[in-house]
């Protein structure tokens, strides 16, 4: 499994995300560690831990549907761990639900970067538009920020009226 | 010819004492003569001829003292005339040659104070108008200034207006088309940025 071929699916599209994911990955190593061990010893095998939707669909996405080994699993929490990926911000008025996030992830993904990650923020002062900020530049394109560009026009707009 | 020589001899000797007797009497006229020479004779002048002599004399005198003053008389007149005329002319010639000088030292005094005069002219001129054209900027940026603070002040304010009256209000789905132009607007823009930060 090349690493560089992974893809993170449309679902994980957050640093937190993928942290989260990270997380759930390596807690559930752990638990396959320690009931191989159990079984060696004979005894009580404990109940397999429960996993984010997230997290399943990135094993899913990695195993490619051969079944799950402790090294593939080793080697999935490796390449995420690994992973370098370009981080925008983005603020809107309000925060975006699933079917909107899923919008944007995918306009994201398609046509600036397929491996990107997005953070999504609220802030009611916008008032309209969003604000994407990359490591290097913000962008605006709010409302308040095009009211700010178009002056000129709201002075004409007063001096016809 | 006895006799004849006797005769002859008689002949010779008389002539001989002719010679000596004239001979002499050559040898003391010359000795006369000398002294005569040697010794001029005063001139005895009478009297009455020697007042006469005198009063001509003097009345000579006079006249030639006269005829000299009267020469000395005219040509120190013409002297003095010449030389008043040459002090004159002198004069004349130091003063046009000194007032010719001082002209001309005039002239050029006068050509240096006009060119120092265009010169302070134009500096003042030049300066005159740097100072108009920085006024006329600094005014001109500041009324852009005041005229930006003034536009994003009522910016401010009718955005922050429109963002109250919004207020919880915000449908970020019906923005959703606005924000998806707005991207695709700047596609290029943001990939460009990401690509290179990256």
């Amino acid at each position: 499994m090349a690493s560089k071929a992974f893809q993170l699916p449309p679902a994980v599209y957050s640093p937190a995300l993928v942290e989260s994911v990270i997380y759930d990955i390596q807690f559930y190593l752990d638990w396959v560690r320690q009931n191989q061990i159990r079984k060696t010893v004979g005894a009580k095998v404990k109940e397999e831990p429960t996993h984010s939707a997230e997290t399943v669909i990135v094993i899913q996405t990695w195993l490619a549907g051969k079944p799950a080994s402790v090294e593939s699993l080793e080697a999935l929490l490796l390449t995420l761990r690994g992973l370098k990926l370009p981080e925008v911000h983005i603020m809107l008025a309000a925060l975006p639900n699933q079917t909107q996030r899923e919008v944007l992830v995918n306009w994201f993904r398609t046509n600036v970067s397929p491996s990107l990650l997005l953070s999504f923020v609220a802030d009611r002062n916008l008032g309209g538009g969003l604000v994407v900020r990359t490591p290097n530049r913000v962008f605006d394109y709010t409302w308040k920020q095009q009211l700010i560009a178009g002056r000129t026009k709201l002075a004409e707009i007063l001096k016809r009226v | 010819m006895n006799l004849q020589v006797l005769m002859l001899s008689g002949i010779v000797v008389m002539l001989l004492l002719v010679v000596v007797v004239q001979s002499f009497q050559l040898r003391r006229g010359a000795k006369q003569r000398i002294q005569a020479s040697a010794a001029p004779t005063p001139v005895r002048v009478s009297e009455p001829t020697a007042v006469e002599l005198e009063s001509k004399l003097k009345a000579a005198y006079e006249a030639k003292i006269g005829e000299a003053t009267v020469t000395f008389g005219t040509d120190l007149q013409a002297t003095s005339t010449r030389l008043s005329e040459q002090v004159s002319r002198l004069t004349t010639t130091v003063i046009e040659e000194e007032l010719e000088a001082y002209q001309k030292t005039l002239e050029e005094v006068r050509h240096v104070a006009i060119q120092a005069m265009e010169q302070i002219h134009q500096a003042v001129e030049h300066q005159r108008v740097e100072l108009r054209d920085g006024m006329e900027v600094e005014l001109a940026a500041e009324k852009k200034l005041l005229a930006d603070k003034f536009d994003a002040k009522m910016g401010d304010v009718v955005s922050s207006y429109i963002s109250e009256s919004l207020g919880s209000g915000v449908d970020l789905g019906a923005q959703m088309q606005f924000i998806l132009t707005s991207l695709e607007a700047h596609k290029e823009e943001i990939r460009k940025d990401l690509l290179n930060g990256v």
